[in-house]
């Protein structure tokens, strides 16, 4: 099975801390990671592959050094890399973005299956995988927690839902973005960091993507950012004191209109 | 990137600091952007000089832009039910429509939708669309979109609003790809700018650190997906009247590629915790599965729902249905109380647009009294027992 992931290179959400003071981010020796919902998609993509044979290819859009997401990615287990750089990418929204991969998959050839993390945890959108399947002309199945069974033609899996989760069967080739408990990513081996350390990259511009100058970037995005503000600080902080039995009838007292 | 004017800096660094990409550095005093830039313009409102601005890039205006007109809003329905976010959409999108002087539409798909079509105009719907067909019962993302894709189409609402729930962030990207429409997820606001009218959409970003406001200038429709229990749905008025029209949908949207075989209710899970008014939240500090029980009897005597963070779901105490967090659900009850839970940035991005939170745990410096507007330092294994028993002499 021919597979391709999407994933993105994002600020690791835990060294993000919340500067008090300020209520701004303080964003001090913040490391840049692999979106974490795109660790499940990779890891997915490879157990499959393993399974059944077949080829993964990793797919990124970012600036050049998001590249190393890309070398993590071969790491556990990916075989083909592709960065899809170019300055003119600069300010993609979710529609021009999904236009860009769209383009870089239509590119690469054949393939049978396209996974992506539900979302990214810098923007969560979680708009750019049903957007890419839209733009293949594929079906897609968002919130994917498990794949049941996979043959050449077909695949069942459980989507989630809000309530519990539907079953679901749909024929290839398709798109489908996953939840986080669907595997446990695995920790790249050392013979695998070696293959990252070699791996070749392919490098995809607008250019090499023929892209329409009107449908990538900022040019291409149909919303656009206005404003950009530090939310109402919010709880009034009463911290009750006294014996555990004092500040239990305190709370009672205050929660009482709200029950 | 963003540009920088050299002359109009002062090299004070505040757009260093501020930029959630961590793409502006100082170069010989100066700020410099790189190419990891997003163009977010987080900076452009944080430099005090007033040196940083967007790179002037015109965007094209749409050829029919002008002759979009009107607010549809997707009425979620499955299993039998409406979504209590679809009657809150019904809400701001009434306050929407009287702001603009236009008709505002509910779009029904399902199947045995029943009266739900008198319900949405009770709550607010000049005209509901209702595409009532046995090949729509199940959520198929391919099929709803392509119906709801076609009505847009035809009737060129300026806005179309849905519920950031797993269906309508599931299939709304696919319609706003099709369109060409701008699309903003997870709305928490929602206004019109008195200057054109256009839609002010918005959004928490980066765990709910920043507020974003998202505008789509040149594009229609302007579409948008918001967070359950924010807007506020109308009284129902039984005399109000207005128009259904029924929807024969296209044969080729009726024909999904994928099928859903079964639907499988999570167990434990009674309402959507997105839905609740109240819910109980447990964290680390229950210690265990069993100490976790004692979130479920309080939750009973509040008829509220749980919910857990992340490390309870990872633990296996309950189902991630019912996570809240970033990599979870974000929430909006009335009241939310907090248990055992240090508050982690990706947990309270999860749950901070609540009216009222609680906090209960032993460590007096956990984040999770910052953004608390009640606080019980103390332990949960003594606190909770006497908490559940005094709600029973009430």
């Amino acid at each position: 099975m021919k597979i391709i992931v999407c994933v993105k290179q994002v600020p690791d959400a835990k060294d993000v801390k919340l500067d008090p003071k300020t209520n701004t981010l303080s964003r001090e020796g913040v490391e840049s990671i692999m979106n974490p919902f795109d660790q499940h998609a990779l890891e997915e993509a490879v157990r499959i592959k393993e399974a059944q044979g077949g080829e993964v290819t990793v797919i990124t859009m970012g600036p050049p050094q998001a590249e190393a997401v890309l070398r993590d990615a071969v790491a556990c287990g990916a075989d083909n890399a592709v960065l899809i750089s170019d300055r003119a990418f600069a300010g993609s929204d979710t529609w021009a973005t999904s236009y860009t991969l769209g383009r870089a998959v239509k590119k690469l050839g054949e393939f049978d299956l396209v996974l992506c993390g539900k979302q990214a945890i810098d923007g969560d959108t979680a708009q750019v995988g049903p957007g890419l399947a839209t733009r293949l002309g594929i079906p897609f199945v968002t919130c994917v927690q498990k794949i049941r069974e996979t043959d050449g033609n077909t695949v069942i899996v459980e989507r989630m839902m809000d309530d519990g989760y539907d079953v679901v069967k749909a024929s290839l080739p398709l798109l489908l973005t996953v939840v986080k408990d669907i595997n446990e990513p695995r920790v790249p081996s050392l013979k695998g960091k070696m293959k990252a350390k070699k791996a070749n990259i392919t490098m995809l511009s607008a250019a090499d993507l023929e892209a329409e100058a009107t449908c990538i970037g900022l040019p291409g995005s149909p919303t656009q950012v206005v404003n950009v503000f530090p939310p109402e600080p919010r709880g009034n902080k009463e911290i009750f004191t006294g014996s555990v039995d004092e500040q239990v009838d305190k709370l009672v007292a205050k929660l009482t209109p709200y029950l | 990137m963003i540009n920088i004017d050299k002359d109009l800096c002062i090299g004070c660094g505040i757009c260093e600091s501020q930029c959630p990409f961590s793409a502006i550095s100082m170069v010989d005093g100066k700020a410099k952007a790189g190419d990891n830039c997003t163009l977010c313009g987080t900076c452009i409102e944080h430099c005090e000089q007033g040196a940083i601005s967007m790179p002037d890039l015109t965007k094209a205006v749409q050829a029919d832009f002008g002759s979009w007109q009107g607010i549809f809003v997707y009425a979620e329905f499955r299993k039998g039910v409406l979504a209590g976010v679809s009657l809150e959409l019904l809400g701001i999108g009434r306050k929407l429509a009287d702001k603009k002087g236009v008709k505002l539409s509910a779009v029904l798909i399902g199947s045995n939708t029943g009266d739900t079509d008198k319900l949405l105009i009770q709550h607010g719907a000049d005209v509901v669309y209702k595409a009532d067909h046995p090949s729509l019962k199940n959520f198929c993302e391919d099929s709803y979109a392509a119906v709801l894709g076609d009505l847009v189409k035809e009737h060129k609402p300026e806005i179309v609003l849905a519920g950031a729930s797993a269906i309508g962030r599931s299939f709304i990207p696919a319609v706003a790809t099709k369109l060409h429409a701008g699309l903003t997820a997870d709305c928490t606001g929602l206004e019109i700018r008195e200057s054109d009218g256009a839609l002010l959409q918005t959004r928490p970003a980066f765990g709910g650190n920043i507020m974003a406001t998202i505008v789509c200038e040149n594009h229609r429709p302007q579409m948008a997906t918001v967070r359950s229990k924010v807007m506020k749905a109308l009284e129902p008025d039984v005399h109000r009247t207005g128009d259904i029209i029924l929807v024969e949908p296209a044969v080729s949207a009726l024909t999904s590629k994928i099928e859903v075989l079964e639907s499988v209710e999570s167990e434990g899970l009674k309402v959507n915790i997105q839905e609740a008014d109240i819910l109980v939240s447990g964290g680390r500090g229950l210690e265990s599965a069993k100490g976790f029980e004692l979130i479920r009897q309080l939750a009973d005597k509040l008829g509220a729902e749980v919910s857990a963070s992340r490390a309870v779901v990872d633990a296996g105490w309950i189902a991630y249905p019912h996570q809240v967090g970033q990599t979870g659900k974000t929430v909006a009850p009335k009241l939310y109380i907090a248990v055992g839970i240090s508050g982690a940035i990706q947990h309270v991005a999860g749950m901070q647009s609540a009216d009222i939170i609680v906090a209960i745990n032993r460590d007096a410096d956990a984040p999770i009294f910052d953004v608390a507007d009640f606080g019980i330092v103390g332990d949960l294994f003594e606190v909770l027992p006497k908490l559940i028993e005094k709600l029973d002499q009430r």
